[in-house]
């Protein structure tokens, strides 16, 4: 009985953890609500954040803050866990959320629309006027899902006719990746000035294109996904003992591994569709949180969502005062802010478990 | 009861046949021990038992069920497995014991297998580990809590491929006499490759000597003889008696 007090203390500090994390993400997420470039003071904010005071103030928040604060939670949760999904069911510390070719392929699509069909998007800075006359600011993000999708069903399609190893996984995720870059290129090679910068600054990921319309399918995706993942927790677990020992432990591997590819690429690829290219969080993420908490999946799981939450929260405040005026892209930022952060976890021995 | 008959695998549609009609008989609680070169196929008649691979041709029946027909979760239930190369992944060593037991709770584990785990360290004098990370741990540790991990499965077989392969003698000595006692007080049937003939007696009530896919010679200590380690072994080794026990010794 011991043994089990020594546990119920290990899963306090778990829950501690996430509960502090969750404290973490609410308190980023108000402060990156009243941080911006229109000085409204935080009072104001507040206010205007209930429906009271000026038009402009509690259009400013309600429309356009607090859809680019929720977008930052959810993607950034979104990614992270994708990230750490495709890391365990690949066995690949490497993999990330987009290794099956996602973002490539969401970035043909987008540029498909833009360059070829002269579609519209949103962006910071032209959610409250109508953009470019006539097009379908909607358009662009259709476009890039649906080849995201069309991709990740190629590759998953191509893997169940032959053996669904993870090394084949990669190697057909990188060939196809490729080939959509080599395609996007193609693409731009051919494009007018204006149509080659509006493409190249839709890749940049750019929180300001969501709206509550966005933020919630996103949500349903990524919840979606949460909900699968929490429930086969212990099945990672299990397959970080090697693919075969997990088979003979009653895990159905090429099952589990066909969904979980199938779920993080699909919350990667709303993510991208929506917002653009929004590299790294789904790298350091869950590798910070292995290295300080160990790898239950019970665990990681959260707290990797968590993670990602903050700092997407915490990089969009920063590029949106770092910009004076226009944010900077907020890709990266998280690459800038995540870099060295991670850098020093690898290389500290205090955080590694072993 | 275990019994394999007449299996048949090769690693892909046309390849080069590995296992070529293996047979073999097991009953409950006796040990068995399978011995023969590299490349004999012994991993992979394994991983047909295990159900990591699926055979083309063949029987396997454990007891009165059909394992080719079972599902994985129905098979990791009766037989567990104990591989050569041992890796957890940094979880703590009870919730790597407590991850045997996936096939019995499911998706969530229960006060009764946290009950039954606990049970199963202190019996393997593991409890002072429960809450280390097992990936921190020794070898020796490491294939002790791999097999801590099996017995969590409640099986009626333990498969163990080369389990004393990456230990020291000591830690060699342990490992086996562990998995024999477990044998003979819960009355579980073991199934192990290993390459030492020595410790194969020791250990061993019942021995199979496979070659080129085929089980050639199966039965008691006294099928081995140097006329059977010739063949399968292509090596001249001298059987002896030395204070009553068999040894087995090589030819200078």
């Amino acid at each position: 009985m011991e043994t089990l007090q020594k546990l119920k203390k290990i899963n306090r500090r778990n829950t501690a953890v996430i509960i502090l994390m969750v404290l973490a993400v609410l308190l980023a997420g108000i402060l990156c609500l009243f941080v911006g470039s229109s000085g409204m003071t935080v009072q104001e904010g507040f206010q205007a954040l209930l429906g009271n005071g000026t038009p402009a103030h509690i259009r400013i928040i309600q429309n356009i803050r607090l859809p680019r604060v929720l977008a930052a939670i959810i993607a950034g949760a979104g990614l992270a866990i994708a990230g750490l999904i495709m890391q365990t069911t690949l066995n690949n510390t490497m993999a990330s959320p987009s290794t099956l070719g996602v973002s490539n392929a969401a970035v043909f699509g987008a540029n498909l629309s833009i360059i070829a069909f002269a579609g519209g998007f949103l962006s910071t800075g032209n959610n409250l006027q109508s953009f470019d006359a006539g097009a379908n600011p909607y358009a662009t993000s259709v476009l890039a899902f649906v080849f995201a999708v069309v991709s990740v069903l190629l590759i998953l399609g191509l893997c169940t006719l032959r053996s669904f190893s993870p090394n084949v996984v990669v190697l057909a995720g990188m060939a196809i990746g490729s080939v959509w870059t080599a395609a996007t290129t193609i693409l731009q090679f051919y494009a007018t000035d204006v149509g080659l910068s509006a493409a190249v600054v839709w890749s940049f990921g750019d929180l300001g294109r969501a709206t509550y319309r966005t933020d919630a399918i996103m949500a349903v995706v990524v919840l979606a996904g949460f909900v699968y993942f929490m429930l086969m927790a212990w099945r990672y677990n299990a397959l970080l003992s090697g693919e075969a020992t997990a088979k003979t432990m009653g895990v159905h591997v090429e099952a589990l591994r066909f969904v979980s590819l199938l779920l993080s690429s699909m919350i990667t690829a709303v993510c991208v569709s929506f917002l653009g290219v929004i590299g790294f969080v789904g790298i350091i993420c869950p590798h910070v949180t292995k290295r300080l908490l160990g790898h239950d999946h019970r665990v990681t799981i959260p707290v990797s969502c968590l993670s990602g939450s903050l700092l997407l929260v915490l990089a969009d405040t920063l590029s949106r005062s770092l910009g004076s005026g226009s944010a900077l892209p907020v890709g990266a930022i998280t690459s800038l802010l995540g870099a060295p952060f991670f850098i020093a976890i690898i290389f500290s021995r205090k955080g590694g478990h072993k | 009861m275990l019994k394999v008959e007449d299996l048949r695998f090769a690693y892909s549609k046309n390849g080069r046949p590995v296992l070529n009609g293996a047979s073999l008989e097991l009953k409950q609680g006796e040990v068995g021990i399978l011995l023969g070169k590299n490349g004999s196929g012994k991993t992979t008649l394994f991983k047909n038992i295990l159900g990591i691979e699926k055979p083309m041709k063949g029987k396997i029946r454990f007891e009165k069920d059909n394992l080719l027909k079972m599902s994985r979760r129905q098979r990791a239930r009766r037989i567990a497995y104990v591989p050569q190369h041992i890796h957890f992944g940094d979880l703590s060593v009870m919730d790597s014991v407590l991850m045997g037991r996936v096939s019995r709770f499911g998706l969530k584990a229960g006060m009764e297998d946290y009950v039954a785990v606990e049970k199963i360290l202190a019996d393997m004098g593991l409890l002072e580990f429960a809450t280390r990370s097992a990936e921190a741990l020794s070898g020796g540790e490491k294939q002790k809590i791999a097999i801590a991990r099996a017995m969590a499965q409640e099986p009626k077989l333990m498969v163990f491929d080369e389990p004393t392969g990456n230990l020291d003698i000591a830690n060699e000595q342990l490992i086996v006499k562990e998995a024999k006692r477990l044998a003979r007080e819960k009355n579980i049937s073991i199934l192990a490759s290993l390459h030492d003939l020595n410790q194969a007696l020791e250990f061993g009530d019942k021995f199979f000597f496979m070659k080129d896919g085929v089980i050639k010679y199966a039965g008691g200590k006294e099928i081995i003889t140097e006329d059977v380690i010739k063949d399968i072994f292509e090596v001249d080794m001298a059987v002896r008696e030395i204070d009553g026990r068999t040894v087995i010794l090589p030819v200078i």
